[in-house]
């Protein structure tokens, strides 16, 4: 990595230092179960243990949520992310433990919400791009100030850029698996992803 | 210098984190890099976003959504039970029509099983909605198997010792369903071991696992409730 060490004061550098620190302050911290309680968690819920579910999904809901709202939008987040989390009660026993239990929930997530919007569009029309920003204004307002920031950053962007970088960045999709996913070359993905990027470091910095 | 002189060179950056730029064009983005600390600062900012996005943990919704999530598990559910009633009279009854019920349902699941042992993984996703395909086999851990097994035992434990406060055709109708749904997992497995692929037998081996745990918890709730 190149020595920034004479960057110049004053150009947004420092503030990019001030918005996005170790990781402290913007919901990095793990919100979730130890990985041991998880695992005896996840077997229980397989059993039908609904207190072990409930765990499980408050361990989980504020990043499924997060994910309806940059995937889906709308007024029917709520709708959808009961509706993943009754879907992955349903599904428990398909759930292998070969990859962890977070993984498989956003991919069951990912998908669910994919077909919400794709049917959603067929039923009301093809939105353009500028209809499909997400209402930042219905953060909580209890949130700390930096989680607003990232995320109404992320719920900004373009929509075809916001669900790229969702998909990769966050989510850990490839390229390939993305374009199947929104129906475009992965080229396209490609692109999407750095203008993605670019964009969130102006926003951040601005 | 503004963020428009280096345009040409910030839009590499991103494809220079990703390793896709040709050698001819990471070489002389890499020589940029040595002279422009802006450039600099920008690969380091993008780096930092890439970097810190998986561990975003997202913001909960404004309200709590498990009530509704509950209720909608409890709908899923197969079997629906009455709620546990404090006790009116010495012995316990279930309504016999969701006892029944649940015998028919445990009947269709076992059939059902055996029967998709003999057919093609393939045709399992043809024509069935309710069917996901390419599912995998459940592989419970040792420890979560054995804590099953003794959760089993322990609630078969308190069945056996507080039947006597139950009806009788209640009692002969709870264990009438337990076998049906060890049958239903025997035969389940039998066809697994034909077919060990069979995502849909390993769910259904699951599933009925979970039917019974739920049955048993049902029935201990009963015979507490009675004893009070």
């Amino acid at each position: 990595m190149p020595d920034r060490s004479n960057a110049a004061p004053g150009d947004g550098i420092q503030l990019v230092d001030t918005m996005l620190p170790d990781g402290e302050g913007l919901g990095m911290t793990a919100a979730a179960l130890p990985v041991h309680a998880e695992q005896t968690d996840v077997a229980l819920a397989v059993r039908g243990d609904g207190a072990a579910f409930e765990r499980l999904y408050r361990a989980h809901v504020a990043r499924v949520n997060a994910l309806a709202r940059w995937l889906l939008g709308g007024d029917d987040v709520e709708d959808a992310v009961q509706e993943v989390f009754i879907r992955v009660w349903e599904k428990l026993g398909t759930y292998s433990g070969d990859a962890a239990f977070g993984t498989w929930l956003h991919r069951v997530a990912v998908n669910h919400f994919l077909r919400r919007r794709e049917r959603r569009s067929v039923d009301h029309g093809r939105t353009s791009e500028a209809d499909q920003a997400m209402d930042s204004a219905a953060a909580p307002r209890a949130t700390p100030v930096l989680r607003i920031a990232i995320e109404r950053a992320v719920g900004q962007l373009p929509a075809r850029a916001r669900d790229v970088f969702v998909l990769h960045d966050m989510e850990g999709y490839k390229h390939e698996e993305i374009a199947g996913m929104l129906a475009i070359d992965p080229g396209t993905s490609r692109s999407q992803l750095h203008r993605a990027r670019l964009l969130l470091r102006q926003q951040l910095t601005s | 210098m503004n963020q428009a002189m280096h345009s040409p060179w910030t839009e590499r950056l991103s494809p220079y984190l990703d390793g896709e730029l040709t050698d001819v064009e990471r070489v002389a983005l890499e020589g940029h890099l040595a002279e422009c600390a802006a450039c600099r600062a920008a690969l380091d900012d993008i780096t930092r976003i890439v970097s810190l996005a998986p561990a975003y943990q997202g913001s909960a919704p404004a309200r709590d959504l498990w009530p509704e999530i509950a209720a909608g598990i409890d709908r899923s559910r197969e079997i629906a039970f009455p709620p546990a009633k404090p006790a009116a009279h010495p012995r316990r009854q279930f309504s016999l029509g969701h006892l029944l019920a649940a015998s028919v349902a445990f009947a269709v699941i076992g059939a059902g099983a055996a029967w998709l042992a003999g057919r093609e993984p393939a045709s399992l996703a043809a024509g069935s909605p309710a069917v996901e395909p390419a599912v995998v086999a459940v592989s419970a851990s040792a420890k979560a198997d054995a804590a099953y097994d003794q959760a089993v035992l322990d609630l078969a434990s308190v069945l056996a010792q507080g039947r006597g406060r139950l009806d009788t055709a209640t009692v002969r109708v709870i264990e009438d369903n337990l076998a049906i749904i060890d049958r239903a997992i025997a035969e389940a497995r039998a066809a697994i071991a034909k077919d060990p692929a069979n995502g849909y037998l390993n769910s259904q081996v699951a599933a009925n696992r979970r039917r019974k745990l739920d049955l048993l918890r049902r029935a201990a709730d009963a015979v507490t409730a009675s004893a009070s």
